[in-house]
C-alpha cells in the first residue's frame, strides 16, 4: 500500500506577536529569524499515516512530498528522520505564491507520476493563510473519495476506517479506496520526535526535485484561470486593551479580590 | 456580482445562529451590491425547515429533498447544491465556517470553478458591484482585505463574527422544490459509528460564561477544578489546543483558529498564554480575565482583568467562595 503525505513548508506561525512583521508595499510577512517548518496539521498527517502503518499487516509505504524551495529540503529530511520511506520537493524557485488551485493541480500532477497510491493525506489547513482548500480540491481534481477533520485511519480490507471531528464529538467513518482524507489535530496524533538513530540515517537519503515544467503541466494558464482574488491590504490588526491586574498578597486575596470586581461589574 | 445564495446546512431540526449568521452576511451584501439573495436549504426535512428560513425574509428558498439526503455525506450533499447553484446561479456563495461548511465550500467551489476564502469576518459590497472580504491569516496576527473580481466567490464565514438576521413580520418569499437525481452509488463515505462528546450543561457557543484551560494546568485534574468553577457560575468549559492534544479535555472543547469561536460575557483563561491561533476565537468575548504564573504572558495583552498567580491558589478559593454564598 502506497500512502502519500503532503506537507506544506510554512514560516513559523507561533512566532510571538512581538517579533512578527509584514511588507505592506509588498503584503508579504517578513521571515526574520522565524524557522521554515511543516505546517502543524501536516506533522499530525505523518504521524497518523505511521501510526497507521505500526497496526497494520503487510507493507505500508509513505511518500512525503512538498512544493517549495530548495530551503524546504530540511521538512522532508525530517520526515524521512520520522521514517516516511521517501520524500520529493517539488521546486517552486522564483516563482510566484502559488494559490491554493495551483497548488492543487501542481500535486495531482505530482500525484499521477507516483502512482499507485491509496491514500493521500492533506492537513485540514495550511498555518499561514488558512485556506483549507487543497485537500478538497485534490479530492475533487483526482475523483477520489474524501474525509475531513481526520485523526486516526486503520484498514479494512478495500475500504479506510476513519476517525473525524465533528462539531459536537467524532464519527467513524468508512471510505473506499483509494481516499483523500485532511487531518486535523487530537490527543492520538500528536506528532512524535525522531530518533537520532533515524535521523543520521535520513541524512543518507537522497531526495529527489522534480521541476514544476516536468510535470507536464502549464502553470500559467492554471493560474490565470483562478487568480480572481485580489489581495489589495495586509496589516496588523491594533489591539489596545489595557489590563488591570488584580493585587494582594497570596492568591487567596487576590481570588477574593477577583470575585468581588467581577460583581462590580455585575458580570457575575 | 448580484446573486447572493445563502447555503444552509442545517444538523439540528431548527434553523440555529450560524444559519442565521449566513443570511444576515447575505442579505446585507446583497443589499450592498443592489442584488438578490436566496437561500439554499439542504437538510432532511428541508420543506418543513425552510418556513424558519422563510419567516426571515428570504424571498427564495430551494430545497432539495431526497432520501440520499437523510444522513448527511458530503458525496451526495454535494450533487444537491450543484443542482441548486445550476438554477440560482449564484455570483457569491456563503457558508457557515462550521464542519460541514468547511467540508463542502472548497468542493462545491472546485465544481464552480470559483475563488474561495474560509474564515472571513467582514463581507462588504464595493464599487464596481465587486464583493471585498475581510481576512484574518497567520492565526490572527495579520489581516487582509482581498476582492473578488469575477464571479463566481465561495466563501466559509467565521462563525459569530455576523450580525445573525431575524425573524420579520411579513413573509414574502417562496420555495421552490428542486427535484435532482441522486444515485445511491454517489455515497462513497459511510459513517458507521457517531459519538457525542460529553459537554458541560451550556453548549460553549452559547454560554454567558467559560472557564478555559491550557497547558498551565499541567494535568487532566485541573479541568475538574474548572468544571466545578464553571458550575458554580452556570458556565462552561472550553480548552486550548495543548490541553486539548494533552487530552485532558475532550476536542470539541477547543477553542481558537481551528477549534470553538466564543462571545461569552466572561471567558476566563487559566493557564494559557494567549498565542494568537487561541485569541481568534474569544476576540467577541466581552470580559476576559487571565489567571497565569508568567506576568509577561500575551494573554495579558488581551485581557481586562490579570490575575498573576498559580490557578491551584486561586481557583480553589473561587470555588469555596461561591459555594459558601449559594449555601448562605
Ligand atoms: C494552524 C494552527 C492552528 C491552531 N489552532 C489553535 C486553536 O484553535 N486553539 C488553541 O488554543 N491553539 C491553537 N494553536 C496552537 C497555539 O499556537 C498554541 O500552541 C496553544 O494555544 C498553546 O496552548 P496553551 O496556552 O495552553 O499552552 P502554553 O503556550 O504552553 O501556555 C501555558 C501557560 O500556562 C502558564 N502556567 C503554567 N503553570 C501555571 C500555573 N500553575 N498556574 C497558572 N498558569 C500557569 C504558563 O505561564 C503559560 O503561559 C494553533 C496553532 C497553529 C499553528
Ligand atoms: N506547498 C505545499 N506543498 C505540499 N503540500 C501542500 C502545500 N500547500 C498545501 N499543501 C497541503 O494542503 C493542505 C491544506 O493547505 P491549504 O488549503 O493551503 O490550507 C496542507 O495542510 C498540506 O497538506
Amino acid at each position: 500500500m502506497h500512502v502519500v503525505v503532503c506537507l506544506k513548508p510554512i514560516i513559523d506561525p507561533e512566532i510571538p506577536l512581538a517579533d512578527f512583521r509584514i511588507d505592506r508595499e509588498s503584503k508579504r510577512i517578513i521571515q526574520g529569524n522565524a524557522n521554515l517548518v511543516t505546517n502543524i496539521f501536516d506533522e499530525n498527517a505523518l504521524e497518523t499515516a505511521l501510526q497507521m502503518r505500526e497496526r497494520a499487516e503487510g507493507d505500508i509505504r509513505i511518500t512525503a512530498i512538498s512544493i517549495g524551495t530548495s530551503s524546504s529540503i530540511d521538512i522532508l529530511r525530517r520526515a524521512l528522520s520520522l521514517r516516511a520511506d521517501q520524500a520529493i520537493l517539488i521546486n517552486n524557485e522564483g516563482m510566484p505564491e502559488l494559490d491554493t488551485f495551483a497548488t492543487a493541480k501542481i500535486l495531482a500532477a505530482a500525484l499521477r507520476r507516483l502512482a499507485p497510491i491509496d491514500l493521500i493525506l492533506c492537513g485540514r489547513e495550511a498555518g499561514d493563510w488558512h485556506g483549507g482548500q487543497v485537500g478538497s480540491f485534490l479530492a475533487e481534481e483526482l475523483s477520489w473519495p474524501c474525509a475531513t477533520f481526520v485523526s486516526r485511519i486503520d484498514i479494512d480490507g478495500e475500504h479506510f476506517i476513519m476517525r473525524r471531528q465533528t462539531d459536537d464529538g467524532w464519527e467513524v467513518v468508512k471510505c473506499q479506496r483509494p481516499a483523500i482524507a485532511t487531518v486535523t489535530n487530537d490527543e492520538t496524533n500528536v506528532p512524535r520526535i525522531p530518533k537520532v538513530r533515524d535521523s543520521m540515517m535520513a541524512f543518507r537519503k537522497e531526495i529527489p526535485i522534480w521541476n514544476i515544467m516536468e510535470l507536464g503541466i502549464d502553470v500559467s494558464a492554471v493560474r490565470d484561470a483562478h487568480v480572481t482574488l485580489q489581495l489589495r491590504d495586509m496589516y496588523i490588526p491594533e489591539v489596545n486593551k489595557r489590563c488591570s491586574f488584580i493585587e494582594g498578597e497570596v492568591g487567596k486575596e487576590k481570588a477574593i479580590r477577583l470575585l468581588h470586581k467581577l460583581r462590580e461589574m455585575h458580570i457575575i | 456580482m448580484q446573486n447572493v445564495l445563502a447555503i444552509l446546512v442545517p444538523r439540528a431540526d431548527t434553523v440555529g445562529r450560524a444559519e442565521k449568521e449566513v443570511m444576515g452576511a447575505a442579505q446585507r451584501l446583497a443589499s450592498q451590491l443592489n442584488g438578490q439573495w436566496a437561500v439554499a436549504l439542504i437538510a432532511p426535512r428541508a420543506c418543513a425547515l425552510s418556513r424558519q428560513v422563510l419567516v426571515c425574509g428570504a424571498s427564495k428558498v430551494f430545497v432539495v429533498d431526497h432520501p440520499e439526503l437523510v444522513e448527511y455525506s458530503a458525496d451526495p450533499y454535494l450533487k444537491a447544491l450543484e443542482g441548486v447553484v445550476e438554477v440560482a446561479h449564484p455570483h457569491v456563495c456563503i457558508f457557515a465556517g462550521n464542519s460541514i461548511g468547511l467540508e463542502l465550500a472548497p468542493r462545491l467551489a472546485y465544481r464552480m470553478k470559483s475563488a474561495m476564502v474560509i474564515d472571513c469576518t467582514e463581507l462588504q459590497g464595493v464599487s464596481g458591484g465587486h464583493v471585498q472580504i475581510t481576512k484574518p491569516v497567520y492565526g490572527g496576527k495579520a489581516e487582509t482585505i482581498l476582492v473578488a473580481h469575477n464571479p463566481p466567490v465561495t466563501i466559509c464565514l467565521r462563525p459569530r463574527s455576523f450580525e445573525p438576521l431575524n425573524a420579520v413580520s411579513e413573509t414574502t418569499g417562496e420555495v421552490h422544490r428542486l427535484t435532482i437525481e441522486i444515485e445511491p452509488s454517489l455515497r462513497r463515505t459511510k459513517v458507521i459509528d457517531r459519538i457525542v462528546e460529553e459537554s458541560s450543561d451550556a453548549k460553549l457557543e452559547e454560554a454567558r460564561i467559560i472557564v478555559s484551560g491550557g497547558r498551565g494546568l499541567g494535568g487532566p485534574e485541573g479541568f475538574l477544578l474548572l468544571k466545578e468553577l464553571a458550575e458554580l457560575l452556570g458556565g462552561a468549559v472550553g480548552a486550548s489546543r495543548a490541553a486539548c492534544d494533552a487530552g485532558w479535555a475532550p476536542m470539541s472543547w477547543q477553542i481558537g483558529q481551528t477549534g470553538k469561536k466564543v462571545a461569552p460575557d466572561l471567558y476566563i483563561a487559566v493557564g494559557i498564554s494567549g498565542a494568537s491561533q487561541h485569541l481568534v476565537g474569544i476576540t467577541r468575548a466581552k470580559t476576559i480575565v487571565a489567571i497565569n504564573t508568567d506576568p509577561k504572558a500575551p494573554i495579558f495583552k488581551v485581557a481586562d482583568i490579570g490575575v498573576v498567580e498559580d490557578y491551584r491558589s486561586v481557583i480553589p478559593v473561587l470555588i469555596e467562595e461561591l459555594k459558601q454564598e449559594s449555601s448562605a
